[in-house]
Formats: structure tokens, C-alpha cells, sequence
């Protein structure tokens, strides 16, 4: 943002730091970065789901005018490792001698413009031997089931803390195992009154980012420069530098803003198909996806969940083992993280005499699976939140008092050698159950009401992680700030730039956001996990701090006085008479050009093997929901009446990003419960092929009235007890729906999406 | 290259000639040969609303819409709306206030539409409202914030008109 006088200090204080880049379409997005003969790079990707490539014929494309070159998979050679993958690296660069998925990536052509590179794809002959396709959990895991992969890959072994075991690769078709065993379970189930088992199936949905996928690679003549939508920029880097044999500083990777990611833009992706053509064109190579090759590029998990829970006479909750088989698509991506994460945390915010979790990640030659915001708490909470209301309406208690004498008190730890829990869960609890406007209606008619609740729930920052920020400020007082968080829309550059803004005690509109660059970047290890604001913000606070304690210090020595009596404001030392301005006071102790005072801060939390995940977990990050709808049992359509959904802040640094993160996860998760899903025909083919196939929610999707509240609750790890919200809106939402489906018509909905159909085949199966 | 049509337009007030081919669609023209970068594509496909302009003061699906369809016509993208001092507009400045955006991909195209919808009905209900923005995805906000903006800028406007009208009257 400019410069501009304070004619308007409550718009400015509201504002997004990005505000007028993107009410005015200002950007830059990565796709508004034009290179001097710059090419272009497209995919022909695989017609089948599984299939062995017999012959691949570009001669025919590469004689074509404009097109510069076509690369397969014997084209490879300057690659020290071909496959990428978090964990485990399965996946090719491009194909080389099979193709695992409606999509896998068998050729790229480079050619002068858009148009010659789709016509040169065309002209591209392959010839497939066609494969048995394994399109689902059940499939993959049959004794007679083809094996995905032949051999196994090189990977990197998850070590995580006490009770757990983790396997990558340990059987067929199976891509990762995790264990948690926590307490002697046969012998609290032995004791319990009731023992209940129950089956869930979750649906899996697109990331569905607005910007498609995009990155750009030119060669200089001893190093490679990169930009791409990606928001691990440090992580990228790594994974190039081991495919390309190359050092990390060989390639200087930069991101403009990112058009949504959700986290479809975590982690290597394409950016090393776009440096291997970069290099062998010899020439800037921009490879950009269409919107329905982006939907090829990842997706969340579907998955089948059994949830064993046992119950004393008094309805507190004793045990729960936890058994997960995700579908991890063809390729690994992160979901190693995914079925670890689901598996832990399908626990829910209950104490337990007793956790067993087991996980499996399968898979299956669809569309690889990887990071989803939620991150397998969304799994967790649907199938945990769903089981809980199940068990209360079972045992006859109130779903809501159930859910309050279960709760882990804040201050306690998660699991033992876990962190504290950092939030009062009932009284968002509290809060929904006041805040929801329900009209329990005529049990009679097609049209019966119901209401429920769900609390979902989510680690968050992860753990034994670090943060790193610089602080600098110009002789005009005028402030820079360097960190890694990535700007994809959550409002992570507010956020900084607003606590060094009032740490520095300056107008917001003084403080800059630098560009991301690893060249001069401080290290990050990647914008995941609602991280932003707890780790890169405590950074940056502690780097804004010491920054404010330099400035006056030095002011102080000069001054000849205590620095305990001055202040800092608008780049003015107050508290020593008239208001001293810095500026000739920096230039008269630095010379005429003035001089940039900076300082760093850095954070990093500790490993610790006696923490389930071998550090303990950042912060814990709730989301409450109460829900009043309408099943039609005719037609049956499920309408939401009321709706109202809450985060804790832990201490709200900008509102409207917070209210954003709840509200646009909440309606994301939302079209999932009703009908958004990927699926694939009978066919074996996508049924959903392009954004006309795929249903996204729409305004007119909106429920008929929706509120969402912040509690502040003060407990957070980060700066001034803030917490991260970004992947909390995902979490309650189905389980909240499917528990008021049941409210209104006594039958229990299990399998997302919640589309008529299904409804109605509940409804007559609970007839029958 | 006779196969090329000649076009002359106004785009954001200032006239322009092109040569286009037929099948050029409007988005290309803007963004590729115009250098007007706030037009962004997406679905490419007419779904999503990421590449709305207006046309003649209607909001259009540049990315299927044949360039030399708008001959003679009137273009705006969003940097083309006329704003105050500031160089927003109220529906601009409601957005910056509502945090009406996230990552910012698809807010060109809501910016137009709401400044549409608000043209033809200067004080919409939520259900007019809900009805104009199902031509624009957002998968970042949940809708409820852009709704909130459209509704705040015509609540403004409905203001500004009654103390005009005040004003005159006295």
C-alpha cells in the first residue's frame, strides 16, 4: 500500500496490507511475470487410470513449426533422482514406463506459444498396454489386487516419539502404516459398560484453487531462477537441489501472492519437470496448468474410519481405538503426514484412560492424495464428532452435557508428553448451543427439523518446528520486513506487518512485506499447518522487539539519559523533552546516506521423544458448530436453516482474517457434507473432469443464515496469546450436519457426501 | 494475414485497434496482447467468473467471449473503474473494509459484478444479491463477507442519495 496520509485511520487499521493489490487486480500473481522469450510448457497427460506406456511418438510433434522440443521419460538425464514425493519419492517426473492415474504426466511439449503446444500434444502418439485400474481402498487391498508399484522407493523414515511405530511401504499397495498405543486397552474395555463400533466413510474433494497451477524457470549460466505457486519456497529448493545433484543456492526459487492453495500448492509438485525443460531449452519455460489439470495435481483423502469406543455406567468415556485406511491416490505427495495426523487425532478433545490408533495410507491409480487443509483432522473430527453424538443419543444423554463432562480441561496436557490444551472447549460449546436458532417442528409431514453440534478439532503449527525474521527500518523510518510466510490469501502478510506496525509503533501503511526470494529470505520451512502467525509471527515480534530496544538504546547513549524513559513513536523518540526525530539523528551518527538499522528474530521449538509426535504439537485449534436444518424425507434434500460456527483466536490480530479463515473453510467443508466429491464412473474415468463437471459452493449455497463468532481465549502460543485459525472451518462441519440429520429423522448418516440419494437410501434402509 | 479481423473498442475509456483471429477470445486480447494483466483467466471454461469485464456495462465471460464481438463497444476491467482520490470505488473501499477477499485470484471479477448489480439495482436484497455473485466462484471467503461489502456500498450510496436529496430540499 502507498504512503498515504491518514485521511482514513479506521479503513487503514481494517485493511488487508494487500488490500489495493487485489481490490484493483494489481497482483502480481505468478502468472502476470512475463520473461523475455519466455516459452510455453504443456502436459499430455494419460487417458488411463493404469496402464504400461509401450511407445511414445513425437516426431511428428517436434517437426511442427514453433515447437521447440518435446520431452518423455528418456529424457530424464540431468535428473540425479527422477521421482519426488514427501517421505517417500514415488513420484516421476514424468512417466517413464507406466502411468498410475487419468492424468499421470507422459509427455511435456515446449513451443513458442499456448495454441502450437496443445496442437503439437496432439500429434503425440502413445501407445498404452492397458492395466487392471485399482480404484479404491477395497480394491487395492484384494489378495489378487495388482501391485501399484513393483519395487519399493527411496524414502525417508518418519520418526515420530513413545508408543508409535510408522512403516513406509510395508506391504502391497500400501504406502504407509502408522501405530499409537497409549494405556492397556483390553483392560479398560474389559471394565467398561458399553462398548460401541462404528463405521464411517468420508468423501474426498478437490483443492480447487482459483489460480491454476503455475511455475516459471529460466537458466542463467550457473543457476536457475524459479517462480512458482508454491508456498514452500525453502522446501522446493531442498527437493531440487537432491533431484538436480545441484547446491541448494544453485536455484533461486521467488513467490509473488498465491491464488489459493488450501494446500494444493505445498510441497514439490511440477517445478522439476519446469527446470528440466527450462535447461533443456535453454530458455525461460513457463508451465501452466488449466483449471482441470490443477484438479489432477491433488486431492484430500477419502477414507473408511472404525471408531471402537467403551463407556462407563456414568457416560464418561474410557477408551477408543482408532482403525484408518486412507486413499492415498497413486502417488505418496504428503500423505505419510495425512494418516499420521488422522490416526492422532481422531481422539477428539476427550480425556481417555485408554488410545489405540492405527492408520493406513492405500493406494490407488486415482488422483494422488496429499496435504488438504484440515490435514486429516477433518477425517478425524467427522468420524470422532459423529461417534460422540451417536454414543450420547445411545446411553440416553444430552449430546452437548456429554460432550462438557468428557472435555480435556485447558491446562492439561492433549496425551501425555503432549502440549497443553490451550483452549476452554465448552465454552465455545456454550456459545453455539446459545447462539443457534432452532424451530423444532412437526414430527409429522415429509419436512422434519433438527438440530446438532460437533467440536471439531485440529493440531496446529505442528511441531518441533522453527521460525526466522528480520526487521529492518530506514532512515525515513520507513520498515521492511523479511520472513517466509507466504501470502495464499490467508492473511499471513497482515498479520506481521500489523504486529511490527504496532510493535515499532508506526502506521501499518509504513511497514512493506519484502518480496519472497530464497536469496535473501530468511529460512522458512513452509507456510502449513495455520503456522503464520504463531511461529513466523512470534519471529517477527521477537525480531520487531529487539529492533525497538536497538533504536532506543542507541538513542539513549546519544542522549546521555535512561532508556527506560523513552518511547518510540512514528519514528520519534518521545520522553526525552521535545520529540527527537530520528532522521537527522541516524544521519548524523551514519553519515549522509543515512543507514538501515535492522534486527533478527528466531524461534524453534524443541524435539522431545517423550511426545507422541517426538515434539509436542504447537497449539490446538477448535471449531465449534451448531446447526438447525430440514430434511426433506421425499425428496431428500437436507436444507440448512441456521448455522453458526466459532474459532478461538487465542487473541485476534486482524478480525476479518480471522472471520475469512472460519467462514471460508466452514462453507468449503459444507459443500462437501452436501455434495461436492470427486468421483470416478463406471468406467474407471473421472467423473468430474473439468470445473463444469465439478460442483463448487456457490453464493446461493450459503445457508439461509450464517454466523460465525471468535473467542479470544488468550491461551496461544503466539504473540500475545495468539493462535493460528486457517484449517479450523474444515473440522465441525460435517459431523455437526450428520448429528442434526439425525436429530430431525433418527437416522444416522455415515457416508459424506450427504446427497439426496444417500439420504433417501438411509431413510428406507431405517424403514425396512 | 487476411484471416484477421480489425477491431476498434474502447477499453477503460481510452480507444483501442487490435487485429484479432476469430477464434481470439476476449480474455486474450486483454491480457496477452493489451498487456491488461488485471483480467485473469481461470477455468477458462465460462464457470467461474475470474475473467469477468464489462461490457457495455454488463458483465462478461471475457474467456468465451469472441474479441471481435466487442467492436465499438465499451470495455472496463477493474483497473478501469473510476474511483475518488484514492483511485477506489465505494464497492472497492467495501471490499477493503469487509475483508470481502482472500487470495485475491477471483476479486477483479467480484468487484465487477457487484459494481454491476449495483448499477441496475441500487438497493438489492440478500437473495438478488446471492443470485448476481452465483456467476463468480470464491473459494477462499465463504461469500458471506463479499455479500456483506455489496450490501454495506449500496447502504452508502442509499445514504449519500437521501442527503442529497436532503440538501437539495433545503
Amino acid at each position: 500500500m502507498p504512503d498515504s496520509p491518514r485521511q482514513n485511520r479506521e479503513l487503514s487499521d481494517r485493511a488487508r496490507q494487500d488490500a489495493r493489490d487485489k481490490v484493483s487486480g494489481e497482483g502480481p500473481f505468478t502468472g502476470d511475470i512475463v520473461l523475455p522469450g519466455m516459452l510455453e510448457a504443456r502436459l499430455l497427460r494419460s487417458p488411463h487410470a493404469h496402464a504400461r506406456i509401450v511407445d511414445i511418438d513425437t516426431s511428428k510433434a517436434e517437426a511442427m513449426d514453433g515447437v521447440r522440443l518435446v520431452a518423455t521419460g528418456r529424457d530424464l538425464g540431468p535428473l540425479k533422482r527422477t521421482t519426488y514425493g514427501n517421505w517417500v519419492h514415488d513420484q516421476p517426473v514424468i512417466c517413464t514406463d507406466r502411468v498410475r492415474f487419468e492424468g499421470d504426466v507422459v509427455a511435456a511439449v515446449v513451443a513458442v506459444d499456448e495454441v502450437t503446444a496443445f496442437r503439437a500434444m496432439e500429434r503425440i502418439h502413445v501407445s498404452y498396454q492397458l492395466l487392471p485400474p485399482v480404484m479404491d481402498i477395497g480394491a487395492a487391498l484384494h489378495e489378487d489386487a495388482p501391485a501399484i508399484f513393483d519395487q519399493k522407493h527411496p524414502n525417508v523414515p518418519m520418526k515420530l516419539g513413545r508408543d508409535t511405530r510408522t512403516a513406509n511401504e510395508p506391504a502391497k499397495n500400501v504406502l504407509f502404516s502408522y501405530d499409537f498405543e497409549d494405556g492397556d486397552i483390553d483392560a479398560v474395555e474389559a471394565e467398561a459398560a458399553h462398548v460401541f463400533t462404528d463405521r464411517f466413510h468420508f468423501s474426498r474433494i478437490g483443492h480447487f484453487y482459483m489460480e491454476p497451477w503455475i511455475c516459471i524457470a529460466r537458466q542463467l549460466t550457473d543457476r536457475i531462477e524459479l517462480w512458482s505457486c508454491n508456498q514452500d519456497p525453502f522446501v522446493l529448493r531442498q527437493d531440487l537441489s537432491e533431484m538436480f545433484g545441484l547446491p541448494e543456492g544453485y536455484f533461486r526459487v521467488q513467490t509473488a501472492y498465491i491464488g489459493g492453495g488450501f494446500g494444493g500448492k505445498s510441497y514439490c509438485k511440477h517445478e522439476p519437470l519446469a527446470v528440466l525443460l527450462a535447461m533443456l531449452a535453454n530458455a525461460p519455460v513457463r508451465l501452466l496448468m488449466t483449471l482441470d489439470e490443477s484438479m489432477l495435481t491433488l486431492s484430500q483423502h477419502d477414507g473408511d474410519l472404525v471408531l471402537t469406543t467403551s463407556v462407563d455406567a456414568n457416560g464418561r468415556l474410557l477408551s477408543r481405538r482408532t482403525e484408518i485406511d486412507l486413499n492415498g491416490g497413486a502417488y505418496a505427495d504428503a500423505s505419510a503426514q495425512v494418516g499420521a495426523r488422522a490416526a492422532y487425532r481422531s481422539s477428539g478433545p476427550y480425556r481417555w484412560q485408554a488410545y489405540h490408533a492405527h492408520s493406513r495410507v492405500i493406494r490407488t491409480t486415482t488422483i494422488p492424495a496429499g496435504s488438504y487443509r484440515g490435514m486429516g483432522g477433518t477425517q478425524a473430527s467427522f468420524a470422532s464428532e459423529s461417534q460422540i453424538d451417536m454414543i450420547a443419543r445411545r446411553i440416553g444423554m444430552d449430546p452437548i452435557d456429554f460432550r462438557r463432562q468428557n472435555l480435556i480441561p485447558a491446562g492439561e496436557p492433549f496425551k501425555v508428553g503432549d502440549s497443553l490444551v490451550d483452549t476452554d472447549f465448552s465454552e465455545g460449546l456454550d456459545r453455539v448451543e446459545a447462539d443457534l436458532r432452532h424451530v423444532a417442528g412437526s414430527p409429522d409431514g415429509p419436512v422434519v427439523r433438527g438440530k446438532g453440534y460437533a467440536l471439531g478439532l485440529k493440531d496446529g503449527g505442528s511441531f518441533g518446528r522453527l521460525g526466522k525474521a528480520t526487521v529492518k527500518i530506514t532512515t525515513d523510518g520507513r520498515v521492511l520486513v523479511l520472513c517466509g510466510a507466504i501470502e495464499i490469501g490467508q492473511g499471513a502478510t497482515t498479520v506481521i506487518t500489523g504486529l511490527v506496525a504496532d510493535v515499532l509503533n508506526v502506521p501499518r501503511e509504513w511497514v512493506r512485506y519484502a518480496a519472497i526470494d530464497t536469496d535473501v529470505t530468511p529460512f522458512d520451512q513452509g507456510t502449513h499447518a495455520s503456522c503464520a502467525t504463531t511461529l513466523t509471527g512470534n519471529a517477527v515480534w521477537l525480531a520487531a522487539r529487539k529492533l525497538r530496544g536497538e533504536i532506543i538504546d542507541m538513542a539513549a547513549g546519544e542522549l546521555g539519559c535512561d532508556a527506560t524513559t523513552l518511547d518510540l513513536r512514528e519514528w520519534k523518540i518521545i520522553g526525552a523533552g521535545q520529540p527527537l526525530d530520528l532522521e537527522p539523528f541516524v544521519r548524523k551518527k551514519f553519515g549522509r546516506f543515512g543507514f538501515e538499522l535492522s534486527a533478527d528474530g528466531f524461534v524453534q521449538y524443541p524435539k522431545e521423544p517423550d511426545a507422541p509426535f517426538g515434539a509436542k504439537h504447537l497449539y490446538w485449534m477448535p471449531h465449534w458448530v451448531g446447526v438447525s436444518l430440514s430434511v426433506d424425507r421425499e425428496t431428500g434434500e437436507i436444507r440448512i436453516h441456521d448455522l453458526v460456527t466459532g474459532v478461538d483466536a487465542g487473541h485476534t490480530l486482524h478480525g476479518g482474517g480471522v472471520r475469512g479463515q472460519d467462514e471460508g473453510g466452514t462453507i468449503v467443508a459444507l459443500a462437501q457434507t452436501l455434495f461436492e466429491e470427486i468421483t470416478y464412473d463406471e468406467e474407471d474415468v473421472l467423473a468430474v473432469p473439468t470445473p463444469l463437471d465439478y460442483r463448487v459452493a456457490r453464493a446461493s449455497d450459503l445457508p439461509e443464515q450464517y454466523r460465525s463468532f471468535i473467542l479470544e481465549q488468550g491461551m496461544g502460543p503466539g504473540p500475545m496469546g495468539a493462535k493460528g485459525v486457517g484449517e479450523a472451518g474444515m473440522l465441525g462441519v460435517a459431523a455437526a450436519v450428520a448429528n442434526a440429520v439425525e436429530d430431525a429423522t433418527g437416522v444416522r448418516l455415515t457416508s459424506l457426501p450427504f446427497t439426496p440419494e444417500k439420504v433417501l437410501a438411509a431413510l428406507d434402509a431405517a424403514e425396512e | 494475414m487476411s484471416d484477421l479481423i480489425g477491431l476498434r473498442f474502447r477499453l477503460n475509456g481510452i480507444e483501442r485497434v487490435a487485429a484479432v483471429a476469430p477464434s481470439m477470445m476476449l480474455a486474450e486480447l486483454l491480457r496477452e496482447q493489451l498487456g491488461q494483466i488485471d483480467v485473469r483467466v481461470s477455468c477458462d471454461q465460462g464457470v467461474c467468473g475470474v475473467c469477468t469485464v464489462l461490457v457495455e456495462g454488463t458483465p462478461t465471460t471475457s474467456c468465451l467471449t469472441p474479441a471481435f464481438l466487442v467492436a465499438n463497444r465499451d470495455v472496463v476491467t477493474v483497473k478501469g473503474l473510476s474511483g475518488d482520490a484514492t483511485g477506489l470505488t465505494d464497492v472497492q473501499r467495501a471490499f477493503i473494509e469487509c475483508s470481502a477477499f482472500q487470495c485475491g485470484y477471483c476479486t477483479p471479477g467480484m468487484v465487477l459484478s457487484a459494481t454491476a448489480l449495483l448499477a441496475e439495482h441500487p438497493a438489492p436484497d440478500r437473495q438478488t444479491i446471492r443470485d448476481w455473485l452465483d456467476a463468480n466462484v470464491c473459494r477462499c471467503t465463504g461469500y458471506q463477507v463479499i455479500i456483506e461489502a455489496i450490501e454495506l456500498a449500496a447502504s452508502r450510496r442509499q445514504e449519500q442519495a437521501t442527503t442529497r436529496i436532503a440538501e437539495a430540499a433545503d
